[in-house]
């Protein structure tokens, strides 16, 4: 008995090699020895080998080695670092001024575990894992961090110059800066500027033009600009960003599809703008921004608004700066995206015309922006500050291509949703809700382009 | 990613239902011949990349179930299992819907049915290998999230159906006498869907992530403990490896007989 006995268990544990040495690898040379399964087996396991190494995986959320601890308010500290002693953690810190310990595991016991040991310990008011943190895409444009508060602000003095000195309220702006973790933008994603035109030489935006567009002022297929206006909004929407020059644009890699709507004194007519939304409609904009408008209501510039708006294109425009009612084509509700203006503390400006088809606000109070060098004059940096709706609609038109690039299967009026919906309601102290001034808020891009986490 | 063929996957259905289907008309032969029941407790983790994802993410299940094994003759054993699953998808995110939304929340509950056969068909000297197969479904209960801090009022909700069916011979070790320890081998198929609806006021959106067919190859060490005339323990741990990474599955089960 006892000979069979111990032959057999060298074979079972032959066997145990074997198969453990030779299936549990990604040999799929290995799987094929056993014939028994080799025929369903063979083609999949080879699949998978392939497939999986190309897959980025998910970074750790959290520290492998650490939690964050802090016990009840009736738990005295010599107590409370005493029973963290007793858990034989490495090394516990306390970070006084809210009374956390960040505590080193032990060693071979997962951050689960420990969380789960410490979440029994009545003593404990929370055990957190260390989540991990990640710098928000900042660019390297040169004026982005001193001036560009409309984009990330960090509160303080703003110093314009000119003793021109505001003081801002810190994250009174537009979350770009989260936003461009999750997208900067597609370059088949075009912006049409229907204004005065712009700069296409500029050196912040010429490397974002799609083409020389055209000019309905002037009946030409040379859409420079003469004001100052169109290259200013242009650049607000879509500056060459991260380019260690001037400004940083809201949509950082969507490009821009100039067309001259007025004369060189930034005057226009109906007609102008009319053709110029039908013709960037044509020529495939994705977003046609509209920083102008006029008094009278007119059924061809409203069926102007539709075709594009049927066509696919989120179209915005500026609410106006006459502290009275809405522009047109702002006030075309159903198709056109009506913006306010705020400004570096998140009030509503006091300029900007307000009405029920405001959909939402963007900063228009000294706004950064490209200017032509002719305008700004030879030695000087081509780019001034301006104020105005206009200044705030090309923000909308830049976060609307943002999310077209990010979800091109959205429609425009879906698109135009997600921009009213995740709006904070900014002046909600004096109108709750959705309101005239600032409708649904002043835009939140980290809330539409970020993930929202299900707990 | 690169398209897979569906040949296999339809193999591995053909070779579950056809072993299943084996033991139903052996059942039909041979009456049961003994029965056992108990409680189970099943835990499997998959890492896969759902349709349209880059990343992968890991499926994590738990499964507490009541199990009832038919003795068929001839060491033929079915068994059937119904309970409770709890599934993590921590990481899934749905970035088609209009607002994507991100999957971090604890593990989803659901009804969890599964059915297993192993059929002894050779031995030589002290072993014995079996063909073993099995089916577990969980249908996901529907969970509602609120979706705060928009300026409108909204919610989503979540539904998440999996299926895995795993085929594979078992090579066990009969000269223990009351512990049976055997190593088995499997080809493990997944398939998965999680439905998530999203509503914002007038804004809604639907996305469906699906991982269609995801297979891992495992291998296990168990053993079936004969504890007393009545009580039976079966035990089994092992691993699915892949490129960069280890799944893990464990099984746990307390039998009575009758």
């Amino acid at each position: 008995m006892k000979t069979p006995f111990k032959r057999s268990l060298k074979v079972f544990a032959a066997l145990l090699v074997i198969l453990f040495f030779g299936l549990g690898t990604s040999d799929g040379g290995r799987v094929r020895q056993n014939k028994r399964i080799g025929r369903i087996s063979r083609r999949p396991a080879r699949d998978l080998r392939v497939e999986r190494p190309v897959v980025r995986r998910r970074t750790p959320r959290y520290a492998s080695d650490r939690v964050l601890v802090r016990f009840r308010p009736r738990v005295h500290r010599s107590y409370a670092e005493g029973l963290l002693r007793s858990y034989g953690f490495p090394s516990v810190r306390r970070i006084p001024a809210i009374g956390v310990y960040s505590v080193r595991t032990a060693p071979g016991v997962s951050v689960t575990e420990t969380l789960a040991m410490l979440r029994r310990n009545a003593d404990v008011e929370q055990a957190r894992p260390d989540y991990r943190t990640r710098l928000a895409d900042i660019p390297n444009d040169q004026y982005f961090a001193m001036f560009q508060y409309n984009l990330r602000n960090p509160g303080g003095i703003l110093d314009l110059g000119d003793d021109i000195q505001l003081q801002a309220k810190a994250n009174a702006d537009i979350k770009a800066s989260a936003a461009w973790d999750a997208v900067k933008g597609d370059p088949e994603v075009v912006i049409a500027v229907c204004d005065t035109g712009v700069d296409m030489t500029h050196p912040d935006l010429a490397a974002k033009i799609v083409s020389a567009g055209h000019d309905f002022a002037n009946d030409d297929d040379d859409a420079t600009d003469d004001h100052w206006h169109g290259t200013h909004v242009a650049g607000i929407a879509a500056a060459d960003t991260d380019n260690s020059t001037g400004i940083a644009g809201v949509a950082w890699k969507c490009r821009i599809l100039p067309v001259k709507v007025t004369d060189a004194t930034g005057d226009g007519y109906y007609s102008w703008v009319i053709d110029g939304i039908i013709w960037a409609t044509d020529e495939g904009a994705d977003v046609i921004n509209i920083s102008l408008g006029g008094d009278f209501d007119d059924p061809f510039l409203e069926d102007a608004c539709k075709y594009a708006h049927d066509h696919g294109v989120v179209v915005v425009a500026s609410a106006g700066n006459d502290t009275a009612y809405i522009n047109y084509p702002a006030a075309y509700d159903s198709y056109v995206l009506a913006v306010a203006a705020t400004d570096y503390s998140d009030e509503v400006a006091d300029f900007s015309s307000f009405g029920p088809e405001v959909d939402v606000a963007a900063p228009g109070v000294y706004i950064l922006g490209p200017a032509p060098q002719w305008y700004v004059g030879i030695g000087d940096p081509p780019y001034l500050f301006g104020s105005g709706t206009s200044m705030a609609a090309p923000h909308v038109s830049g976060m609307a291509a943002l999310i077209m690039s990010l979800k091109p299967e959205l429609k425009p009026a879906e698109v135009m949703k997600v921009i009213r919906y995740t709006a904070d309601d900014v002046n909600r102290a004096a109108y709750p809700g959705r309101d005239d001034h600032a409708g649904y808020g002043r835009i939140n891009m980290q809330r539409a382009l970020v993930p929202y986490i299900l707990k | 990613m690169r398209k897979r063929s569906g040949r296999a996957e339809r193999l591995f259905v053909l070779g579950v239902v056809f072993a299943l289907a084996a033991g139903e008309a052996r059942a039909a032969e041979a009456k049961v011949k003994t029965l056992a029941a108990g409680l189970s407790y099943d835990y499997f983790s998959r890492t896969v990349v759902w349709k349209g994802d880059t990343a992968s993410s890991k499926i994590l299940a738990n499964m507490v179930s009541a199990r009832a094994d038919f003795g068929l003759g001839k060491d033929l054993v079915f068994s059937l299992s119904a309970g409770l699953s709890l599934t993590d998808f921590k990481g899934l995110s749905f970035g088609s819907l209009p607002i994507s939304l991100q999957f971090d929340g604890a593990p989803l509950k659901g009804l969890a049915l599964g059915a297993e056969v192993a059929a002894p068909f050779m031995k030589f000297g002290d072993f014995e290998i079996s063909a073993t197969g099995r089916v577990v479904l969980s249908f996901g209960m529907s969970k509602t999230w609120p979706l705060e801090g928009f300026a409108v009022e909204g919610e989503a909700q979540g539904r998440p159906n999996w299926m895995e069916i795993s085929v594979g011979p078992r090579f066990a070790y009969l000269l223990f006498g009351r512990v049976v320890p055997y190593v088995e081998v499997s080809a493990r198929w997944l398939r998965a869907v999680f439905r998530m609806t999203e509503i914002l006021d007038e804004l809604d959106g639907v996305e469906k992530k699906q991982v269609n067919g995801d297979i891992s190859f495992g291998v296990s060490l168990g053993a079936d403990a004969t504890v007393s005339d009545r009580l039976a323990v079966k035990a089994k741990a092992g691993i699915m490896p892949f490129a960069g990474g280890v799944d893990g599955l464990i099984s746990f089960g307390l039998l009575y007989r009758f």
